[in-house]
């Protein structure tokens, strides 16, 4: 039965992928076939994902080949089946979505290709969550890297998106190539890829091997993740993609870094670990939640303000993690399941309100034709089902309640409390320390949705863009209303997430916790007791409901019947123009200000003045700038030193055919003699 | 079976593979174009004659095969392509080389004595009728990549490389009582195609050079 279900599931990313070839110079066909197959396969995704969530025994495929070492082994266990679910929930959204948003591209991109590309990349990262062999699992890895390249350079025309593409080209395969040697660490010692053997305890890895081990899957999945340092790619090349392929990159793609992470710390390395493993991850966390939201905050491009943000939610995630990691050291299971169960739920909440507002930047590139921030403004008026959406989405990424966002951040806050139970001074000092600054997180990260939303769909059109702007297509609305749904629907029934989630974390954490985490008949989330904290979400809808209504119920009552006056803004009698609004710039200069340390802004005013009198200026230039330190600081370094030794070496090239023989033949000479 | 007795037989195969190293001599010493293919095209032959010895010797029968196909490809087909790129080109003598004739010859001996030096703890391994031929192929080896350097010319350089191509086809047979067939098969036809390849490569080098010798391909270098 499921057997079949996975054989369909196959068969409709193939239509997808193959069937548009079929009807060349069609656009209107090809966009549908693909994006329909895609849709189906999600839905497929789905029932698969749920029904590998429910199953008790993980669900096994297995074909051989006659490549040695390679088997195209599947699995499908609790873990694999949370992320198969994650992927096909936002993939569908998101197929429903780009059928719209794909129209933009008809004649100036093959929309077949994309279509190709698409669904391979769908395909690809299922299988990636899904691989059960080490040698399989680099194979669709590389995959995924390669196909999400090749999408995100759809627009090759342009340079700075070739310039983007060839960043996350490098980038990637640096992170590939760490995978790489933890994989190869494990077959050294089992010599096996299959990942069967990596987890099996009698072949455990000595403890060096293991700390290596650590080391390299952070900084391989790390790469892919985006964690600070290693996220210097993210703010280039999702942007530069489709604003379709940057929802599922951003949403669902640097997932696959979480699950790896996942698979290789709890499941292949198992067993206790020292418990410094998991405040590293809480470190990396932290700074990447942090850094991640400060930068956010001064883009205006929105998509690279969003993805910065992908920056911070994967350290909130992180943050989960490791405290669910430092518990785990400490052989306290309840609290490392909490943890787990924290990163995992504000994965699932990630991929869905990002993949939201991912589509919603598309929306208003689709009407705007622009990505800058300061040129939009008053949307609200002309694109309400977009605004609303966006608003939702803003709402749940800045995690407030009763919204998504705010249930997983509560869950990740109350691990970081809890950590008062934990034996070790250090933790319980560093631990709290950690919690304030995921506080500040998401204050600035709220601070910067206020910006993003304000900016853009409050007050008068700043460009004629934004004046002309209409409603998109119906399409993409459903695609951003599916996810605005799920938004709310994750934010309110925790009763119903938490127990799926407990399957997951059940295998590694040893226990499952879902049974105490209710009370009052599964109304309110209570991690360890309703003394210590609890959070009702439906009961907090209510009330910010209710005591909307009661405020305008009062407003109404006491007010008496207000008229209603229609009049220019008081504006001491000029004619208020957009040039008068409060801008991005302007309203993040506070915080700039505050944060100059981190940020270093190079500020560049040039006044042109009257040659009649120096009071009145005739023009006037403003630049402003932020370092990129890590850029600066860490990478140009590297690069520099890579490319003076290329330069250094150049020298025995000389261009001589005769001399690249010369030097083949003396090293065969020297080494005859040397080893004769 | 074989009816010379074994250690004339040897003797044989040493001759034959001495005056595969001969021609190399000639080859490095040579001017004329023309005559540096006429001297492959006669090692060639030679090496035709040595796998023929062996195979008869030995009663290998595909070496025979290997035989006919070294007199077919490397002693008519190639030098014909060889020769007819050389008139194509107008290129006669090589004027300019690297290693004058005379020093040319002294590395070359000097190689000599490199391969019998290196192959000296192995001969006694080997098969009693073929112990020095082994040596002498890795001198024809080493030879032919010295004529590849030394020489600017494209031709020279692809006669050198065919030359090369024969020492490794004396060491199989004579080290090893030749290859299996399909590996054989396999390698004569990359030769051809290899020769092909080359053919009209020089010719794209003198359409854009104006002249065929590969020093002039500094100029590719940023």
């Amino acid at each position: 039965m499921t057997t079949i279900l996975f054989l369909a599931l196959l068969l409709a990313y193939a239509c997808g992928m193959l069937l548009p070839l079929c009807f060349p110079s069609r656009p209107h066909i090809q966009n549908v076939i693909a994006h329909g197959s895609a849709s189906v396969a999600c839905s497929l995704g789905i029932a698969l994902g749920l029904i590998g969530l429910l199953a008790s025994e993980p669900l096994v495929w297995f074909w051989s080949s006659s490549i040695p070492l390679l088997t195209f082994s599947l699995r499908l266990d609790s873990l694999s089946a949370f992320f198969v679910l994650t992927i096909s929930l936002v993939g569908l959204a998101v197929s429903v979505f780009a059928s719209g948003y794909v129209q933009e591209f008809y004649g100036r991109i093959p929309v077949s290709l994309l279509g190709f590309l698409y669904n391979g990349f769908l395909l690809s990262m299922l299988l990636v969550v899904t691989a059960d062999n080490a040698f399989f699992f680099l194979i669709v890895w590389e995959l995924m890297s390669l196909l999400s390249y090749f999408l995100v350079v759809s627009e090759h025309e342009k340079p700075d998106v070739r310039f983007a593409g060839l960043f996350y080209l490098i980038m990637t395969h640096v992170g590939t190539a760490f995978i790489l040697v933890t994989f190869l660490m494990f077959y050294q010692e089992t010599g096996s890829f299959a990942f069967e053997a990596f987890r099996s305890a009698d072949q455990a890895l000595p403890e060096g091997l293991r700390t290596l081990v650590f080391w390299t899957a952070l900084i391989g999945f790390g790469t892919k993740a985006g964690i600070v340092p290693l996220h210097v790619w993210l703010p280039y090349a999702h942007p530069a993609a489709p604003s379709h392929v940057s929802a599922l990159m951003s949403g669902v793609m640097i997932k696959t870094a979480i699950y790896g992470l996942l698979r290789v710390y709890f499941d292949f390395l198992g067993g206790p670990f020292p418990w410094w493993w998991g405040f590293v991850v809480l470190l990396v966390g932290t700074v990447s939640a942090l850094l991640g939201v400060m930068y956010a905050l001064m883009e205006h491009d929105l998509k690279s303000l969003l993805a910065f943000h992908s920056v911070e939610n994967i350290g909130i995630i992180l943050l989960g993690i490791g405290t669910g990691m430092v518990f785990y050291a400490y052989d306290m299971p309840h609290l490392a399941a909490l943890g787990i169960i924290a990163g995992l739920y504000h994965t699932i909440n990630h991929a869905v309100f990002k993949a939201l507002l991912f589509m919603g930047a598309g929306s208003l590139l689709y009407a705007t034709h622009t990505r800058n921030m300061e040129e939009y403004g008053g949307l609200l008026r002309r694109m309400p089902w977009t605004g609303l959406f966006f608003l939702i989405g803003a709402v749940s990424i800045s995690a407030l309640p009763p919204t998504n966002g705010f249930v997983s951040e509560w869950l990740v806050f109350q691990g970081l409390f809890l950590s008062l139970e934990l034996p070790s001074l250090f933790l319980k000092l560093m631990l709290p320390i950690a919690a304030a600054l995921l506080a500040l997180t998401g204050a600035l990260a709220l601070a910067c949705f206020v910006k993003a939303f304000g900016i853009s769909f409050l007050a008068l059109p700043r460009s004629p863009h934004a004046r002309k702007a209409q409603e998109v297509p119906v399409p993409m609305r459903v695609g951003m209303g599916i996810l605005a749904g799920l938004c709310l629907v994750l934010g309110l029934a925790p009763a119903v997430v938490v127990p799926l989630l407990d399957r997951v974390s059940e295998p590694f954490a040893g226990i499952s916790i879902a049974g105490r985490m209710f009370e009052m008949g599964g109304w309110t989330l209570a991690p360890v007791s309703g003394e210590f904290s609890s959070l009702s979400t439906p009961v907090l809808a209510i009330i910010l409901v209710g005591l909307t209504g009661l405020g305008w119920g009062l407003a109404y009552v006491l007010g008496g019947k207000g008229k209603t006056r229609f009049y220019k803004t008081w504006g001491c009698g000029l004619n208020v123009t957009a040039r008068m609004e409060y801008t991005a710039t302007g309203f993040v200069q506070p915080i700039k200000r505050v944060f100059s340390t981190i940020y270093q802004p190079t500020v560049k005013l040039e006044t042109e003045f009257l040659e009649e009198s120096h009071y009145f200026a005739k023009q006037r230039h403003f630049e402003f700038s932020i370092e990129p330190i890590f850029l600066k600081y860490l990478y140009h370094p590297i690069l520099k030193f890579f490319s003076t030794l290329a330069d250094r070496s150049r020298v025995i090239q000389g261009g001589n055919l005769s001399l690249y023989l010369a030097y083949i033949f003396v090293t065969l000479v020297v080494l005859l003699v040397v080893m004769g | 079976m074989p009816t010379l007795p074994v250690n004339i037989g040897s003797y044989l195969v040493n001759l034959c593979s001495a005056l595969l190293l001969l021609t190399c001599f000639a080859i490095v010493a040579q001017r004329r174009l023309m005559a540096c293919v006429d001297l492959f095209a006669l090692q060639s032959g030679f090496l035709a004659v040595t796998a023929t010895l062996v195979a008869y010797l030995t009663g290998i029968h595909h070496i025979y095969l290997a035989a006919i196909l070294t007199i077919a490809i490397k002693a008519i087909i190639l030098p014909r392509i060889l020769k007819k790129i050389v008139r194509q080109l107008n290129v006669q003598r090589e004027v300019s080389m690297y290693v004058n004739i005379p020093t040319g010859l002294l590395i070359c001996g000097g190689l000599v004595i490199l391969a019998f030096f290196i192959t000296q703890p192995i001969v006694h391994l080997g098969f009693l009728l073929t112990q020095d031929s082994l040596a002498i192929a890795l001198a024809i080896v080493l030879i032919g990549f010295f004529i590849m350097v030394s020489r600017q010319k494209a031709v020279t350089q692809v006669i050198g490389f065919l030359v090369m191509e024969n020492g490794l086809f004396l060491a199989a047979t004579a080290a090893a009582y030749g290859m299996p067939l399909m590996v054989e098969l396999g390698i004569f036809f990359d030769v051809l195609v290899a020769g092909l390849i080359v053919g009209i490569y020089t010719h794209q080098i003198q359409e854009t050079f104006g002249s065929v010798d590969t020093s002039r391909m500094k100029a590719l270098k940023e």
